[in-house]
């Protein structure tokens, strides 16, 4: 079995700026970390190794060279191997363009059974580039999965906890999962793994290392316009305080809302 | 340094950073309440792979190198000193074997030191900083040794496993011996109830005829005063790292309350009370930080760093529980207060003032190599 875990490099810090221009993040000159999501998709893929010797995890993730530094965090955790896409080519890219970039590399892998990403990066919060990269490899896709297990012979079977719900969803192999952060408590990578890590296969792709449509690429490819970002300023509102016994507030109460016409 | 080894030098360091902030400090005030590591603390520590962080790749570990070993103590220190002191212990007695052991010796016990803890073991009830006034012995019988004695005061002692063992092969001959707990003749004695490093064991062994093989013996007979000084040098490069993780500990806490505190109507920061005592707590803590890297990486380029190592203890020792001092007394009424960790930081640098060798015997050995020059 081939597990492709996708996983994206964030700042260490909150305390991120937004760049005036093109109203994204400014993550330059910020120190990077793994994003905390994605270790628990990690973690699912090395149990899942664990239970199977014979299986491979790849991680994956697409970013400027100093990526590979948490590529290679997945790597002493125990992955295989680690691919970082990289190129001038991909800067500037939204949700999609990212998503169509990886989901043409994990083709380009080849013969992948799973597709494992966190929930979500906590720079931007979108949780929508697993989903992307599920529609552009025509595949199925379970979100927000809280428990995960291979069933059957070609088969994934996993638990969303929904609002006021739980879901069990059984997808046929290969499929996409973005998995919850309830699932599992990442490893920690053992100093003698994190030296034996640096034997161990990691491979930048560049733009002509992979078959692209340079259309869907970077910010040309990128239908996101961010026109504003913004903290909202708190909105003052005149208090009208409700007076006497319960039953004369009631009153008062639902003669003001019906004085602004909202019963 | 190759970029490769920085690299996994910096994910180890981040890898030390995240485990001591999930796993060891919050451990750091019940550790000093209860005098104990927590059940299943050293079992998630060894089972994360701290026992092999220095321990070369052909044993098993990481192979990390002096520089970066100390580095990890300090940082762990941060948390809680007791582990860390648990760590230098072992990674002493490590550093012993790998020097002096034989191969065979090295390969029946090192691949072990993984996920077993070592104790080098030199005090006796009849003295500390005078090897020579031993009684515990090894003695010659046909084609192996026996070893009977009494070792008190061992970090350690009752947790390891493995120890490293002083004692007179002649009236006046000093040889180190490896023994193993699960050996016939050894069991353990009285733990001692410390007021600081409260985490970590600090115990007897009793020694009743156990028998051992020459491939036992480190070193050659006559070399266990050479290789007691060895243990200590390479203790104090890291006391010195752990000393350095005290204070930064302390000059947390007095800024953090700093910031937030107010005398009158002016904030503590204001103060150039305050000023004055942030300031030498942090001078001290950069100097001690300087002495320890610095020996370290003697160490780590095959240069003597007997001295300087001497140095990194002895200043950071009195340096540490000077800063503590300073930190209770910015805090004041709640420096002094056992809700806090302030007064334990105090108590766990003064143990540092004694163990490895006493400050007063640190001052004459940096002297007496000064004379020597």
């Amino acid at each position: 079995m081939k597990i492709v875990v996708c996983i994206k490099q964030v700042p260490e810090t909150n305390d991120v700026t937004i760049d005036p221009v093109t109203h994204n993040l400014d993550r330059r000159g910020l120190a990077g970390v793994m994003n905390p999501f994605d270790k628990n998709a990690v973690e699912q893929a090395l149990q899942l190794k664990d239970a199977d010797s014979d299986a491979e995890v790849v991680l994956l993730s697409m970013g400027p060279d100093d990526y590979a530094e948490s590529l290679r965090e997945g790597m002493a955790m125990g992955a295989d191997a680690g691919v970082l896409l990289s190129d001038r080519a991909f800067a500037g890219a939204d949700t999609l363009a990212t998503g169509y970039v990886i989901a043409q590399a994990i083709k380009q892998i080849g013969d992948v059974d799973l597709v494992l990403f966190g929930r979500q990066a906590v720079d931007a919060d979108t949780g929508q580039v697993g989903p992307i990269v599920a529609e552009f490899l025509h595949q199925p896709q379970i979100t927000y999965a809280a428990s995960l297990r291979l069933s059957g012979t070609n088969e994934v079977t996993a638990e969303r906890l929904l609002e006021d719900t739980k879901q069990t969803l059984v997808a046929t192999l290969p499929a996409v999962v973005s998995v919850r952060s309830e699932l599992n408590t990442p490893r920690y990578p053992a100093p003698r793994n994190i030296q034996l890590s640096f034997a161990k296969p990691l491979t930048v792709w560049h733009h002509d290392d992979l078959d692209l449509d340079d259309s869907r690429l970077g910010q040309a490819g990128s239908p996101t316009i961010v026109t504003k970002v913004y903290a909202p300023e708190p909105v003052k509102r005149e208090l009208t305080p409700l007076t006497g016994t319960p039953t004369e507030a009631a009153s008062q109460l639902i003669t003001a809302l019906k004085t602004r016409q909202l019963i | 340094m190759s970029s490769t080894t920085a690299a996994a030098e910096k994910l180890l360091l981040q890898m030390v950073d995240d485990y001591t902030a999930r796993e060891i400090a919050p451990q750091d005030m019940p550790m000093d309440a209860d005098g104990d590591f927590p059940a299943g603390f050293i079992q998630k520590l060894t089972d994360t792979g701290f026992l092999g962080l220095m321990l070369p790749q052909e044993f098993g570990g990481a192979g990390f190198g002096p520089e970066v070993t100390a580095t990890a103590l300090n940082h762990i220190a941060r948390g809680n000193a007791s582990t860390a002191v648990t760590l230098e212990g072992h990674f002493k007695t490590i550093d012993q074997i790998l020097k002096f052991g034989t191969p065979a010796l090295q390969q029946q016990l090192l691949p072990s030191a993984n996920d077993r803890i070592f104790a080098f073991s030199m005090t006796e009830a009849s003295g500390g900083s005078n090897p020579m006034g031993i009684s515990s012995t090894a003695t010659r019988e046909g084609d192996h040794w026996v070893i009977t004695g009494d070792k008190i005061m061992i970090t350690n002692g009752g947790l390891a496993q493995v120890y490293c063992v002083l004692v007179k092969t002649a009236p006046k001959e000093l040889s180190v011996f490896a023994v193993d707990q699960d050996m016939p003749g050894f069991s353990f004695g009285k733990r001692e109830d410390f007021i600081g490093l409260r985490g970590t064991p600090v115990g007897e062994i009793v020694m009743d005829h156990i028998i051992v093989d020459d491939d036992h013996l480190l070193g050659k007979l006559g070399d266990g005063g050479m290789i007691g000084d060895s243990a200590h040098d390479d203790a104090r490069i890291l006391m010195g790292a752990v000393l350095t993780g005290i204070m930064e500990h302390d000059l947390k806490i007095a800024t953090d309350y700093a910031k937030e505190r107010k005398a009158g109507d002016k904030p503590l920061t204001e103060l150039q009370v305050t000023h004055r005592k942030v300031a030498d707590i942090a001078m001290r803590k950069e100097t001690t930080k300087l002495l320890y890297q610095r020996a370290a990486q003697l160490k780590a380029t095959g240069q003597p760093y007997s001295e300087e190592a001497a140095m990194a203890k002895a200043h950071g020792s009195r340096s540490a529980v000077s800063a503590g001092d300073d930190t209770l007394q910015i805090l004041a009424g709640y420096g002094y207060s056992r809700e806090y960790p302030v007064e334990h930081l105090i108590r766990d640098a003064r143990a540092m003032e004694i163990a490895e060798g006493t400050v007063e015997k640190m001052r004459s050995a940096i002297a007496n190599a000064e004379f020597s020059k």
